[in-house]
């Protein structure tokens, strides 16, 4: 998410200075940097706009949670305000529009108050994820020879066990010494448990990213402006920083896009199936509650769902529009 | 005086099929102040010699013998941080492809700069003087404006302009220029050569021109290297070359395209060698028509034969007097 933000930062900013720039085609022309380009051919990706505006839709739910819900989140007595109304188990209507659970939970209620967690989980997967990609990525690329051996090896373990079971395993031996639910931090409440799960998850999502960035470095190496910089006395770490970086950050940034998108699945799978933090209210954990109720209450189960299914859906058009964006190859 | 001596120099590609030996026993001196030309086919080891010089010999090869001595110190033996020094400040490459020797994503003027900051640690304004003044010299024109460009918004002939300013931006004793021409078309090529040939002049740089091309030889070059699979085949001062030359070089020249002669182009017959498992004896023989059954059996010696010309075959002497 980090990726995303000063992506889009950098989008915003060179398409101030490109409106800025209209008057003078001369100037325009010498302004033409790869993000200016991208941006301008994003602007073009329909599908990819649609799926950054379902984002900006969804940072907007998350950020005023407390204002859209109508119930405050759990374990505010107040969440189970329909019970005692009476109107616990009810289909959608004008009050609930998306129907309460057998508890008598409000699922718009839950739902908006969970998407908080989608984000963090995002947002701090994807963090992580993208840390370890390049480091490891870059370094094997790069280095090569017994450097790029042993990182490669290592990758392929992570690569060829069944990563959902490791999860699960670790999720469950994480989860049970947590004396303390919350941690506070500048007085936000972070779940403990559910920093467990995206850190576990994290791990098991950088080796496929690693690869594809690793082949990418390789590919850069064999390029003659690479070769030109250390003609001319440029240190390794140099050309990492300042030439072999660059050129792969477009690269990073749809793999960090698209894994946000498969660690929101991915918690989703592991809350889902119980393993998820007991202390928070995930969109899995939801499903999860009320999976038993299927026959009766099936919009319990449904709009969690559906809001999962919409999020994905959004990370993926947006990496897919950032994709077509930044691929030099797909010149118009 | 000499400003590079390179002495029986070995540069082999450790690769899984066996060892290319793309450089094997390569001696030559480049005077100081003069332009050389490093002559030879494809894979004949032109830009591996270069690039053992500037030590920057793509894994898996690496030098494996032999000196390399620039102004009186041997450059096999620095370590790597003290080549660092070396490399652009004082010994500077040229690429073939401008088109791919300049990163895409920044500004000339900062990329070339960024070269100047991080050698002589100066401040980006007085870099920035300096690129300006370096693409001046290369006759780019408007370099002011030049500096804020990107690229890929120069034609094919600027961006060498460019490259070759780049290389010149810390003043080098030293330059390689490999190929600069190849990827440029005709008009252009004639430009780039002049400007080289000028900036050669007034610089009084050192120049080492690799080229396949036996016109740009011609015209540049003093004194002049032919390499043929890693080996060296002759040496000697431009006149001299032309005119009585080794039967390898003998054979370049007559492949060469002439407009005053309606004729076939002539080729040499063959390909360049295996470098893996190369041929016995004399490199050439296998595709000389001269060939007997010593050149099989025996590495011909550089023999010295008088005026600064060395040839490098067993029949130079029955040869000569035939011519």
């Amino acid at each position: 998410m980090l990726t995303l933000r000063r992506n889009r930062k950098n989008e915003t900013g060179n398409s101030a200075s490109l409106s800025g720039k209209d008057t003078d085609s001369e100037t325009k022309r010498r302004g033409a940097s790869q993000w200016a380009v991208a941006w301008r051919r994003f602007k073009k990706h329909k599908s990819g706009l649609f799926g950054l505006g379902m984002i900006v839709v969804l940072l907007i739910v998350a950020i005023f949670n407390t204002v859209i819900a109508p119930y405050p989140a759990r374990p505010a007595p107040d969440a189970l305000k329909p019970l005692y109304d009476g109107e616990a188990a009810q289909a959608p209507s004008w009050k609930h529009p998306f129907g309460t659970t057998r508890m008598g939970l409000d699922v718009f209620s839950e739902i908006v108050h969970g998407s908080v967690y989608t984000i963090y989980v995002a947002v701090a997967a994807t963090l992580i994820t993208t840390v370890l990609t390049v480091a490891v990525g870059i370094t094997a690329g790069y280095f090569g020879r017994y450097i790029d051996e042993l990182l490669m090896r290592i990758t392929e373990i992570f690569l060829v066990f069944p990563s959902l079971l490791l999860i699960l395993v670790f999720a469950r031996i994480f989860q049970l010494g947590n004396a303390e639910p919350f941690y506070s931090f500048l007085g936000i409440n972070i779940p403990i448990g559910l920093t467990m799960i995206i850190l576990i998850v994290s791990i098991f999502a950088w080796a496929g990213n690693a690869r594809v960035v690793r082949g990418e470095v390789l590919r850069l190496k064999e390029t003659e402006f690479i070769q030109a910089e250390k003609s001319l006395g440029a240190s390794s770490w140099w050309i990492m920083l300042k030439h072999v970086f660059p050129n792969v950050l477009p690269q990073i940034i749809v793999l960090a896009t698209l894994s946000m998108a498969s660690a929101v699945l991915v918690e989703a799978a592991v809350s889902f199936l119980g393993f998820g933090d007991p202390n928070t209210y995930t969109w899995g954990r939801l499903m999860e509650e009320s999976y038993s109720d299927m026959s009766t209450t099936w919009w319990s189960e449904v709009f969690p769902g559906l809001a999962v299914f919409l999020t994905v859906l959004a990370f993926n058009l947006f990496g897919d529009g950032i994709a077509d964006a930044l691929n030099p190859r797909l010149r118009e | 005086m000499n400003l590079l001596e390179i002495s029986n120099l070995k540069t082999h590609f450790f690769t899984e099929a066996g060892v290319v030996k793309a450089v094997d026993d390569v001696s030559f001196n480049v005077e100081k102040g003069c332009t050389l030309g490093l002559v030879g086919e494809s894979g004949s080891g032109k830009s591996v010699t270069a690039q053992s010089v500037l030590r920057i010999v793509p894994k898996p090869g690496r030098i494996v013998d032999g000196k390399i001595l620039f102004d009186g110190e041997d450059l096999v033996q620095k370590k790597d941080g003290e080549m660092q020094r070396y490399r652009g400040k004082r010994i500077s490459l040229i690429f073939q492809d401008p088109t791919s020797s300049l990163n895409p994503l920044f500004t000339i003027g900062n990329q070339l700069s960024d070269i100047v900051i991080q050698h002589d640690k100066v401040k980006k304004d007085a870099a920035i003087e300096t690129v300006i003044k370096t693409l001046k010299l290369t006759r780019l024109p408007d370099p002011e404006e030049a500096i804020r460009r990107y690229p890929h918004q120069f034609s094919g002939g600027m961006k060498q302009r460019i490259c070759i300013a780049r290389a010149l931006l810390l003043n080098p004793q030293l330059l390689f220029a490999d190929e600069p021409t190849t990827s440029l078309d005709v008009t252009i090529q004639a430009q780039i050569i002049s400007l080289l040939k000028d900036l050669q002049k007034d610089i009084g740089m050192t120049l080492v021109m690799i080229t396949h091309d036996m016109g740009v030889v011609a015209e540049m070059c003093k004194c002049v290297v032919v390499l043929y699979a890693g080996h060296v085949m002759e040496i000697g001062p431009i006149e001299t070359i032309f005119e009585a030359p080794h039967p390898y070089t003998a054979a370049l020249l007559k492949a060469v395209p002439r407009l005053d002669q309606t004729r076939k182009l002539i080729s040499i017959p063959g390909n360049i060698p295996n470098l893996i498992t190369p041929p016995t004896g004399c490199r050439f023989h296998p595709r000389c028509e001269y060939a007997v059954a010593l050149c099989k059996e025996k590495k011909p010696p550089l023999e010295d034969v008088g005026g600064d010309h060395f040839i490098s075959c067993h029949r130079w002497r029955e040869l000569r007097r035939g011519a």
